[in-house]
């Protein structure tokens, strides 16, 4: 084992050890305390309150409500991170195209019946997931994860040429992700938009009537809450999901004959 | 006094936590790339298991997908294509 | 049974310590690529627990519960109730952010490692002069 292992090993041990002192301490904060801090007692008074609703969210669910309505530009601006990620993927991988009859067409016809059996059963929890996101713990991402795992087992267990047959091709899967990310934008501008049109104020990203405008979205939905603006950024969010990450895992998986017209083959240093 | 059925959450966590500590450390220092993903993985249950005890299950639902599903897929696409092996 | 309690949690905090410095000590000490990448994974799974952990809390009559309402609140008793045995939210919110994000960053490296060995021809920093 070299010098260098060792000295790195030393002062890895040296940095616990120092975290370590700064928690008996209380450097981080107390653990495990009997009251919360003011902001989560205010997140949690005001995430369903039919008597204040001027500051509440209408959601029985507190995590969503932060996640899209009092924290929501956050999480606008960690989607188009994601998005700038794919992008980079794409420019990485320019130029290629699924070329046909290369392989032997998938894994054997055991592992093709088990999958069509059990994808569709991933895909409909899936979709439950994103739908109920603001009633019980779920929402976009959730839901969306959970598509793209079972679009992953279709596309090993049938051999990615099977997308391309079944016209569902790399700029095809771009477009569901771009449709996503519209939705969002028509949906938070939506309020905005109404407001310019027939008078008064509004704000963007706007789900309930706040001090000064009285425009909402509607929080009931015949018999269940059904709050406003989470729903729909749920729908949006789960659909860009699935066609973004599926996206990245077939790029990973170009072949060999597909990737040497990007490389040129065998360069060396 | 200690009544251990209503601890039995803490306890549960204390023991995947300790796991954990055993699953990093073969991962860090395996040579096979395969095993290597697979003490991983291991590891990534055994934090979902912590954090469902510690009352978060958004998170559970996307640590799940992410951490077992999507990473060690794309983990051993990229260990096909390059070298098996370390050194 | 709360000194009992206190201890357990500290260990754990413990051991997600013990784990940042055993995968830090992957990601600088080992030559090879994607073990480096793997050690990194590991990394940042660690640090997003320690906020999940600070999000816990204790109420006097036993375990917590989720953040979640079971049904709309009738009366105002049942707002307070929920509010003094409810989890932080706050912390939840904030790491599933972060899981999002390093997913993203983690499938973009996965192809600039594949490039970089069909450039190269070896994943180990301790055999390719740049």
């Amino acid at each position: 084992m070299r010098l260098s292992d060792i000295a790195i090993g030393v002062s890895m041990a040296m940095l616990a050890l120092l975290l370590s002192y700064l928690i008996v301490y209380g450097g981080l904060g107390p653990i495990a305390t009997l009251n919360l801090r003011p902001l989560a007692v205010s997140f949690l008074n005001y995430t369903y309150n039919p008597w204040k609703i001027v500051y509440s969210a209408m959601s029985p669910e507190a995590v969503t409500a932060i996640v899209w309505d009092f924290r929501g530009l956050d999480t606008y601006f960690e989607t188009s991170v994601l998005f700038i990620a794919i992008v980079g993927l794409i420019a990485l991988f320019r130029g290629a195209n699924v070329v046909q009859g290369v392989s032997s067409k998938g894994l054997s016809i055991i592992v093709k019946t088990s999958t069509k059996l059990v994808a569709p059963l991933i895909l409909v929890a899936g979709a439950s997931l994103a739908f109920h996101g603001h009633l019980s713990p779920g929402g976009g991402f959730q839901g969306g994860s959970f598509m793209t795992v079972a679009m992953t087992l279709l596309a090993i267990a049938f051999s990615i040429e099977f997308f391309q047959q079944k016209k569902l091709t790399l700029n095809r899967l771009l477009a569901i992700r771009c449709i996503g990310l519209l939705a969002i934008v028509v949906v938070s501008v939506y309020l905005l938009v109404k407001a310019v049109l027939l008078g008064g104020y509004a704000y963007i990203f706007q789900n309930m009537p706040r001090i000064n405008s009285q425009y909402s979205m509607p929080s009931w939905f015949l018999d269940r809450p059904l709050a406003g603006i989470l729903f729909f950024f749920n729908l949006s969010e789960s659909i860009a999901v699935i066609g973004g990450l599926t996206l990245g895992v077939v790029l990973l998986l170009l072949r060999e004959e597909e990737l040497k017209a990007i490389i040129g083959g065998g360069e060396h240093e | 006094m200690i009544v251990v059925s209503e601890m039995l959450p803490v306890i549960m966590a204390f023991v995947a936590a300790l796991i954990s500590i055993v699953a990093t450390w073969l991962a860090v220092q395996e040579r096979d790339m395969l095993i290597a993903t697979l003490f991983s993985a291991l590891q990534s249950t055994c934090y979902a298991l912590i954090y469902y005890l510690l009352m978060a299950p958004d998170i559970v639902l996307v640590y799940l997908p992410v951490s077992v599903g999507i990473l060690p897929l794309i983990t051993i696409i990229l260990i096909k294509k390059t070298e098996r092996y370390e050194e | 049974m709360s000194s009992a309690t206190t201890f357990l949690l500290t260990t754990i905090m413990i051991s997600f310590i013990i784990n940042i410095a055993i995968s830090l000590y992957g990601v600088f000490a080992k030559p090879s690529l994607v073990k480096k990448f793997i050690a990194l994974t590991i990394f940042s799974d660690s640090v997003n627990s320690f906020a999940i952990l600070i999000g816990f809390r204790r109420t006097p009559l036993g375990y917590p519960s989720i953040a979640v309402m079971p049904s709309p609140p009738q009366s105002v008793e049942d707002l307070k109730r929920f509010v003094s045995e409810a989890v932080d939210p706050v912390p939840q919110a904030l790491v599933l952010t972060a899981v999002v994000i390093g997913l993203a960053v983690n499938m973009f490296l996965v192809g600039l490692i594949m490039l970089y060995y069909k450039y190269y021809g070896s994943t180990s920093t301790r055999r390719v002069k740049i």
